[in-house]
């Protein structure tokens, strides 16, 4: 019913002419269709036998009816129906069209662009003027006509930054009406501050009414996501609080394949959930960005850095047995966890391992062999970094960025004249560039490089007073790092505080092959690929404006710097439109007439009555013929058309007594019968051999079985049947448990089938492998046969009209199975027989094709290699084969007739 | 002799399909009953002769030959006064057929077969109308064999009126779709020289089931006739119950007049008919003699 409501008309007059069905009616009733004409012999009989419906009839009921239905439908398209809630605008005024564009509004977007098509509709019609406020777009203040509001509403997309409505706001002073217009404001439902200001403007404006999503289907957004130690940890927000409300997020990798997806739940009264991804570290390295799943929207999307990827990072350390608290080791895996995968052990063990960052903690010589393997490691591209400890400071090897003084510099102890030394911003070549360096950082000890023209050219990081406290150089494709300090708390603050879990990951990123300059801070990001309103990754367009490094944290998205990729490709750091810092309230009690989204935008319904109609119309063209007696034309017509053949099964009711038909046809005479194998030429070919061995049999033998019939073993009844003619063919499909356990019923209750592998017609080899044996065995395998055996020469078949010595058809040769016989003995008469019919015999001489004849007797195809001797044995066998199926052991015992009318004769 | 040879011949030379299948048909039915020649059961016996060349080999009575060096040929009772004439609608009706075979074309088959076999059982035959005097012989079921099946066929519904002997046998095959009025004077004129006889009522299958279904205009075979009926399923029933009446009130006719008879549907085999009507005919035979 809620649906009946929901339908209305774009034009309601043209619904009058439904009046006229009922003269249509009459129309129909008056004129009968034209009668299929029949020569009718008995037709005086017919004289004065009088129909009901003879004068006015003709037509049935239901055919009237459908071409009533089929006119309806045509008068009720014209009225231009559709389905959906529609727009009424009061007022004569212009129509202001207020529309909130941010990605906010993104996931309901199809009824937004329904209402507003809707709405230039009812304007263009009462011929309103147009104005189009989008307000995440540069407000567009111009009166349109019917055809450019429509073309604005088309050019009409979601943002993928926040509206702004202050500017939109602003922007309607410059309209002036000289009557009050009709303003529809398309929220996103998201109070971005100035909700109440906007609604107050616009309702001083004119009149305003609120459209908003239903409570439970606002907007989503992703917030942030962490990186934890077996997964993703992604933050969901929703604006309000709100009952319950459930979703799932995905993981997608570069190329769009999903990686994992979860559920996220929103309790009552909650705005914030988190998601758990779980996805082991090579999944995770490839996760190229988290969505909503169902939500298109920009802010659903939450884009990874590509630097983010975690590395796997080697640690080997030259002391050992420390306070855990104390030791380097420690820091280095609270820091780089998260963030890493982290193996320890020697240097070799490592490397074999294929780390790409390698950690050395306080190693000052690398020994022997492993030298050799670090310095390959380093100049085909490996990450290596080295902390100062008591062992560098008593020497190092070459593998360092600066040379260094051995030794140390102590600060702030107590016999030393300087105070332990605070960090020195970071330059802005390093990329350490942008990290804020605390106050609180010290360092009491530090190993020096000696001083060199390279030296601030290699130095990251300074101390207050100059010296530096993290070198690099680069070598081969690698790097070398080296920080001045220990990797624990020992000589400095560093590994207290979250700066040096920022620089260890800067340079993790540094081994993704990264340029350092481009981690800096100042560098210039240019936008790679930028996200549309609904979350979909583009090329950047013009407008998308490069970003600094140092920027990209606190960038909120905007038409300049629009949600996506920056920087170098390989290294793309994420811009999202949602971030930490978004907060999705809900509109206050705005006090003005609202109202919600329609689920679905309106659908029309003209196109789809018309196709309606159609269709009726060409049933009824159908329809008729077949009344005016085309069927037979129209049988063949539609032979393969399945859904003309349902149709007419439909209106022709009377499927059970198709099958008595058949039934009564099988039982009212006896007719040899073929197995449907529904292939077609094989069953073709079956029914000419049956035709052409009953013209045989009726020839000469006083029996004449009438035309053969094809059983269809699933369907038909088969104990009408003393014979059943059944090919082999490997495109048969297989038999259902009903129609074997049929076909063991038939053999039990005294039936014979004659198998015919066909074996040289099917495949060039008798026996086992021939087709059509495997086809034998695949339908039949699950049967229970009785025991077979070749047909000796003193078999009743060999007997039982003509005297035969083999069983030849389109081919001669093979064996011929039936039943095995009982062991006949010394004084066993000339013929033995079985006390009954064998229930099932096998050959492969293709006997159909050899008995089969065309409509005009003659043979249809050759056999061999005998010619027409052979084809006068094979209809012998095939008469001797009726004989036997028709008259059992009779036949038997006939043979022994003269021995028992000499026994009467003593 | 060398004449009649020639003609016989020539005869056999254009043997109509007719004929073969008559024949054929006919031997079909005496094999059906070759196992029922039992030595001693109520046959009309006459007498054995020699074997003659010109005998059909399945005259020769082998039990009696295999008793001595000669062949014998058994005859049956020579009853002279009575022959069988043998007459087939060629209406127009009878020329329709709604499957393959028309009406007229299984009367022909149904009487020359039946000539054959009383040819073979030493009856003599005639074709009514015709002006050959009943023979019993190979050429006389020919020659009407020949009429059947090459001559256009006359339009009478029933039959003309032509010389009958007396005492003769009349078999009528025919569908019997003329007035009753019509038929009953016919028989009746046949009756008065005191003919036996025997309706063979011919009936299309469609004639019968009336398998029509919707708005359909039914039309005489020949004639400007028609009857137009708008759902043509609805009087089925009724009309089956007038067909059925209508065969009810000509097999009441016939026995009213002392005759037998015979309904034939075209799709059962002529087998079944055949051989009812020859062993009704010669049942009859055995009541007249």
């Amino acid at each position: 019913m809620n649906l009946l409501a929901n339908i209305s008309f774009g034009a309601p007059w043209i619904l009058l002419a439904l009046a006229v069905l009922p003269a249509i009616w009459f129309l129909l009733r008056v004129t009968p269709p034209l009668p299929k004409r029949v020569v009718f012999p008995p037709l005086r009989l017919l004289f004065g036998l009088r129909d009901q419906e003879q004068t006015p009839a003709g037509t049935p009921w239901w055919l009237m009816l459908l071409r009533l239905i089929a006119a309806a439908a045509l008068i009720v398209a014209l009225a231009e129906p559709q389905i959906g809630r529609t727009l009424e605008l009061s007022g004569k005024g212009p129509v202001l069209l207020f529309v909130d564009n941010g990605w906010t509004a993104a996931a309901g977007w199809e009824a937004r662009k329904g209402l507003v098509r809707e709405a230039i509709d009812i304007a263009a019609r009462q011929d309103r003027p147009v104005v189009l406020l989008s307000t995440a777009d540069h407000p567009d203040t111009n009166v349109l006509d019917a055809g450019a509001a429509d073309r604005a509403a088309r050019a009409l997309v979601p943002r993928p930054w926040l509206a702004g409505r202050s500017a939109a706001v602003a922007a309607l002073a410059k309209l002036h009406f000289a009557v009050r217009p009709e303003i529809l404001w398309l929220s996103d439902g998201i109070d971005d501050g100035n909700a109440r200001r906007t609604a107050e403007v616009l309702s001083r404006f004119g009149n305003l009414r609120l459209f908003t999503e239903r409570s439970g289907s606002g907007p989503l957004a992703l917030n942030g996501t962490v990186n934890t130690a077996d997964g993703f940890e992604t933050e969901v927000l929703r604006a309000g609080t709100g009952s319950v409300r459930e979703g799932a997020v995905t993981a997608f990798g570069e190329q769009g394949q999903t990686l994992a997806s979860a559920r996220f739940r929103f309790e009552a009264d909650r705005s914030k959930t988190t998601a758990h991804l779980a996805l082991p570290l090579e999944m995770r390295n490839q996760t190229a960005r988290i969505a909503i799943t169902g939500q298109d929207s920009a802010g659903a999307v939450l884009l990874l850095d590509r630097g983010a990827p975690r590395r796997s990072v080697g640690l080997a350390s030259g002391t050992s047995g420390e306070e855990p608290l104390l030791s380097g080791d420690y820091y280095l895996e609270r820091a780089l966890l998260p963030y890493a995968d982290l193996r320890k052990g020697t240097i070799s063990e490592l490397l074999e391992r294929g780390v790409s960052v390698l950690i050395l903690s306080d190693i000052g010589r690398i020994a022997g062999a492993d030298h050799e393997k670090v310095a390959k490691f380093v100049e085909g591209g490996g990450l290596l970094i080295r902390f100062a400890g008591e062992r560098t400071a008593s020497g190092t090897d070459d593998l360092v960025p600066v040379a260094l003084r051995a030794g140390g510099r102590y600060l702030g102890s107590a016999l030393a004249w300087a105070s332990p030394q605070r960090l020195a911003p970071f330059p802005e070549a390093s990329p350490f560039g942008g990290l804020g360096t605390p106050g609180d950082v010290t360092v009491s000890r530090q190993i020096l490089a000696e001083p060199s023209v390279e030296l601030s050219a290699h130095t990251w990081a300074r101390l207050a007073d100059g010296t530096p406290m993290v070198t690099a150089a680069q070598r081969g494709k690698g790097w070398i790092v080296q920080f001045h300090v220990t990797a624990g708390p020992g000589w400095s603050s560093l590994p207290l505080s979250g700066l040096y879990v920022d620089m260890l990951r800067r340079l993790l990123s540094l081994s993704a092959g990264v340029e350092p300059s481009e981690m800096a801070a100042n560098a210039n990001l240019p936008a790679v690929s930028v996200l549309d309103g609904f979350g979909h990754l583009e090329a950047a367009g013009a407008e998308a404006q490069p970003l600094r490094a140092s920027q990209l944290a606190t960038t909120e998205p905007s038409r300049s710097h629009p949600p996506g990729l920056y920087g170098a490709p390989g290294a793309e750091r994420a811009l999202n439109a949602a971030n930490a810092g978004t907060v999705l309230l809900p509109f206050p009690g705005l006090g003005v007439h609202s109202a919600y989204y329609a689920s679905r935008a309106a659908l029309p319904l003209e196109t789809l009555l018309l196709l309606f109609a159609a269709l009726l119309l060409l049933a009824d063209v159908v329809i008729s013929l077949i009344l005016r007696g085309y069927v037979p034309n129209l049988k063949r017509l539609t032979r393969g058309a399945g859904a003309a053949a349902a149709l007419l099964a439909l209106l022709q009711t009377g499927g059970a007594r198709a099958d008595d038909a058949f039934d009564l046809k099988a039982a009212l005479d006896t007719r040899l019968a073929y197995v449907v194998t529904g292939v077609s030429d094989v069953d073709a070919m079956s029914k000419a051999g049956l035709v052409g061995l009953g013209t045989a049999l009726s020839e000469r033998t006083s029996y004449t079985p009438l035309e053969p019939v094809g059983v269809n073993i699933e369907k038909d009844d088969l104990s009408f049947f003393p014979l059943l003619y059944w090919p082999m063919d490997p495109r048969q499909k297989e038999l259902s448990p009903v129609a074997l356990s049929k076909i063991a019923d038939y053999m039990r209750s005294g039936g014979t089938i004659l198998i015919d592998t066909r074996d040289l017609t099917l495949g060039a080899v008798r026996g086992a492998n021939n087709p059509g044996e495997q086809t034998l065995r695949r339908l039949l395998g699950n049967l229970d046969l009785p025991p077979l055996a070749p047909v000796p020469a003193d078999h009743v078949l060999t007997k039982s009209f003509y005297l035969l010595s083999g069983f030849p058809g389109r081919w001669d040769g093979g064996t011929l199975w039936a039943q095995a016989l009982p062991p006949g003995g010394a004084d066993a008469g000339p013929v033995r027989g079985g006390d009954g019919v064998s229930p099932v015999i096998i050959g492969g001489n293709d006997w159909a094709a050899a008995w089969a004849v065309d409509e005009r007797g003659h043979p249809l195809v050759d056999v061999s290699p005998g010619g027409p001797q052979q084809r006068e044995m094979a209809i012998r066998f095939g008469i001797n084969l009726v004989m036997y199926a028709l008259t059992g052991n009779y036949k038997t015992d006939q043979v022994h007739v003269p021995a028992i009318l000499e026994r009467l004769g003593k | 002799m060398a004449h009649l040879s020639d003609s016989a011949e020539s005869l056999a030379a254009s043997l109509p399909p007719l004929m073969v299948r008559a024949e054929h048909l006919a031997s079909s039915v005496t094999l059906g009953m070759h196992g029922r020649r039992k030595a001693g059961i109520g046959q009309s016996f006459w007498q054995y002769h020699h074997y003659r060349p010109g005998d059909p080999a399945t005259a020769i009575d082998w039990r009696q030959s295999a008793k001595s060096e000669h062949l014998y040929v058994r005859e049956r009772e020579w009853e002279a006064a009575q022959s069988v004439w043998l007459w087939r609608d060629g209406s127009p009706s009878m020329r329709y057929a709604s499957g393959r075979e028309t009406k007229l074309e299984r009367a022909s088959l149904l009487a020359l077969a039946l000539g054959v076999l009383l040819v073979r059982g030493g009856e003599r035959i005639a074709l009514y109308g015709e002006h050959e005097a009943p023979a019993n012989s190979r050429l006389a079921y020919r020659r009407i064999g020949y009429a059947l099946a090459e001559r256009a066929p006359a339009d009478d519904a029933v039959p003309p009126d032509a010389p009958l002997p007396k005492n003769a046998q009349f078999v009528w095959f025919g569908d019997f779709l003329a007035p009753l009025e019509d038929i009953e004077r016919a028989i009746r004129r046949l009756t008065r020289v005191n003919a036996g006889g025997r309706l063979v009522h011919v009936i299309d299958p469609a004639e019968e089931d009336f398998p029509y279904l919707g708005r359909t205009r039914f039309e005489a075979v020949k004639g400007p006739e028609n009857q137009t009926l708008g759902r043509a399923e609805s009087v089925a029933g009724e009309y089956r119950a007038r067909f059925r009446a209508h065969g009810e009130a000509v097999a009441l006719l016939a026995r009213k007049l002392g005759w037998n008879y015979t309904a034939h549907r075209i799709d059962r085999p002529p087998q079944t008919a055949l051989v009812a009507l020859y062993a009704d005919l010669s049942g009859g035979h055995r009541m007249a003699g």
